[in-house]
């Protein structure tokens, strides 16, 4: 709340990880930028998924990481997709 | 007039000052609603509420904080898992130290076709995980006993039943309204499969907070259904957590200052709050003495109970006391039943009841002194 929005450079963000609920969103960005992974939170492209309000871009070429982070912290995702900005 | 509040085991007061400033900060800058949009107030209501669940879980060793849904305190969270979980036909094994909001939606499921079968505690408050287990049946759905009394504080093992509800494959669902942010609770040591918890009175939120912990593999009714953010082209509610749970929108700056509270005692340590409320009662067990006209409730033993002490004082009832306490001394206590009957009967002390002390983390040895010091005066005066 108190941090100053950082704008990031969504284009060399080139993953989307999509989501049931906000929960596991949320703690998706958390979990992946305490790990030093780019990420950010958008809203849901409806395009790939009517599931969630908001989604995760983050660093396409470190989704298996990204991955075992989701297991060792119980995040559960819906689908990670290759999805660069238009 | 001095001001003492042994009132406690009601609703904690004071709250630290990071509860307020957390509170007025949210409402300040954050306000948006969680889970429901992607612009960035929407987002930060999210993350108080996501971390404010991680605090809730590290402080009940939860792994996976989905787990953990809000409700607005414990009696909601006890309705949802009991409505939820409980049958026609199901049988329920539970004690006679249960508040009324264990006991009420039990009486209420038993008019429906559920049965009950309530364990006796001893006259101290305390209930034997063997006389539990002679109750179960065949059929038993879940197994509903409190951590520690509102009544006595006597403090249940529940390590054991947790053992005995495992080895008979019986869902354990523990009260924890009074013990949350007062003694260690860990839902690992406990085995439990729920856990409800209060955030308004050990964990020093503010009112209008509390939640429901569900174990893996438990299957959960939904007792309320409605909007999520989630899931929201189609018109079933979702089946994973936490939404599952949480319809409509959450009590966000509620939360907000719970995380305060929850963060302060994770600071600060459950242990030392458990021996501060210890070394208060042996304090106060101690300024009383061997006053005979004082009669407390419970085993008697600091390391037995929590920070909550029921006495009567021999020919006075309890409502005269509670007024002359507080009328003349200024000292808020809460006397009568505190919804829990069977509790009173335990004890020997229903109809009447008792005076029921209950101190926190800011109690003042001074303040637990001058109480048995005006007791001895008013027991004195009533000879």
């Amino acid at each position: 709340m108190k941090k100053k929005r950082k704008e990031v450079d969504l284009s060399t963000l080139e993953g989307v990880i999509t989501f049931f609920g906000s929960h596991h969103a949320l703690k998706a960005e958390f979990v992946l930028k305490k790990n030093e992974i780019a990420a950010v939170i958008i809203p849901g492209p409806r395009e790939i998924s009517p599931n969630c309000g908001v989604a995760v871009r983050f660093d396409y070429a470190r989704r298996g990481e990204a991955v075992k982070l989701f297991q060792e912290y119980f995040i559960h995702y819906e689908d990670i997709h290759h999805y660069p900005e238009k | 007039m001095r001001s003492c509040y042994f009132d406690n085991a009601a609703t904690s007061w004071p709250k630290p000052r990071s509860v307020m400033r957390a509170m007025e900060a949210y409402f300040r800058r954050g306000g948006g609603n969680p889970g429901r949009s992607g612009h960035i107030k929407a987002v930060d209501a999210g993350r108080v509420v996501l971390e404010t669940r991680e605090l809730i879980a590290k402080l009940f060793n939860v792994r996976d904080s989905s787990r953990i849904v809000f409700t607005k305190n414990a009696t909601e969270a006890l309705n949802m898992a009991i409505h939820g979980f409980v049958r026609e036909g199901d049988h329920v094994v539970t004690t006679s130290m249960e508040h009324n909001s264990v006991m009420r939606p039990l009486r209420f499921l038993e008019d429906r076709g559920a049965r009950v079968s309530v364990v006796q505690a001893d006259p101290e408050g305390r209930v034997d995980a063997d006389a539990l287990s002679r109750e179960l049946e065949k059929n038993t759905r879940l197994l509903i006993c409190t951590h520690a009394s509102n009544v006595t504080g006597t403090i249940n093992d529940i390590e054991a039943v947790g053992k005995l509800c495992r080895e008979r494959s019986v869902p354990l669902l523990v009260d924890a309204a009074q013990t949350a942010g007062v003694i260690p609770v860990d839902v690992e040591k406990l085995s439990c499969d729920f856990l409800a918890f209060s955030g308004h009175k050990g964990l020093l939120g503010p009112q209008g907070t509390g939640g429901l912990f569900i174990r893996e593999g438990i299957s959960l009714d939904s007792v309320m259904q409605g909007g999520t953010g989630s899931l929201s082209d189609r018109e079933v509610q979702p089946d994973f957590l936490p939404d599952r749970y949480e319809s409509g929108t959450l009590n966000v700056i509620g939360i907000a200052g719970l995380a305060a509270g929850v963060r302060f005692l994770l600071q600060r340590g459950v242990q030392s709050v458990q021996k501060h409320d210890r070394e208060l009662l042996a304090l106060f067990f101690n300024a009383i003495g061997s006053d005979e006209r004082i009669r407390t409730y419970g085993k008697g033993k600091a390391s037995e109970q929590t920070g909550v002490l029921s006495l009567n004082i021999a020919g006075l009832s309890p409502s005269k006391v509670g007024d002359l306490l507080d009328r003349r001394y200024g000292i808020m206590t809460r006397i009568g039943l505190h919804c829990a009957p069977g509790a009173h009967r335990s004890i020997g002390t229903f109809p009447d009841g008792t005076v029921r002390f209950s101190w926190g983390l800011f109690t003042k040895k001074r303040e637990v002194l001058y109480a048995a010091r005006v007791l001895r005066e008013i027991a004195a005066g009533a000879d």
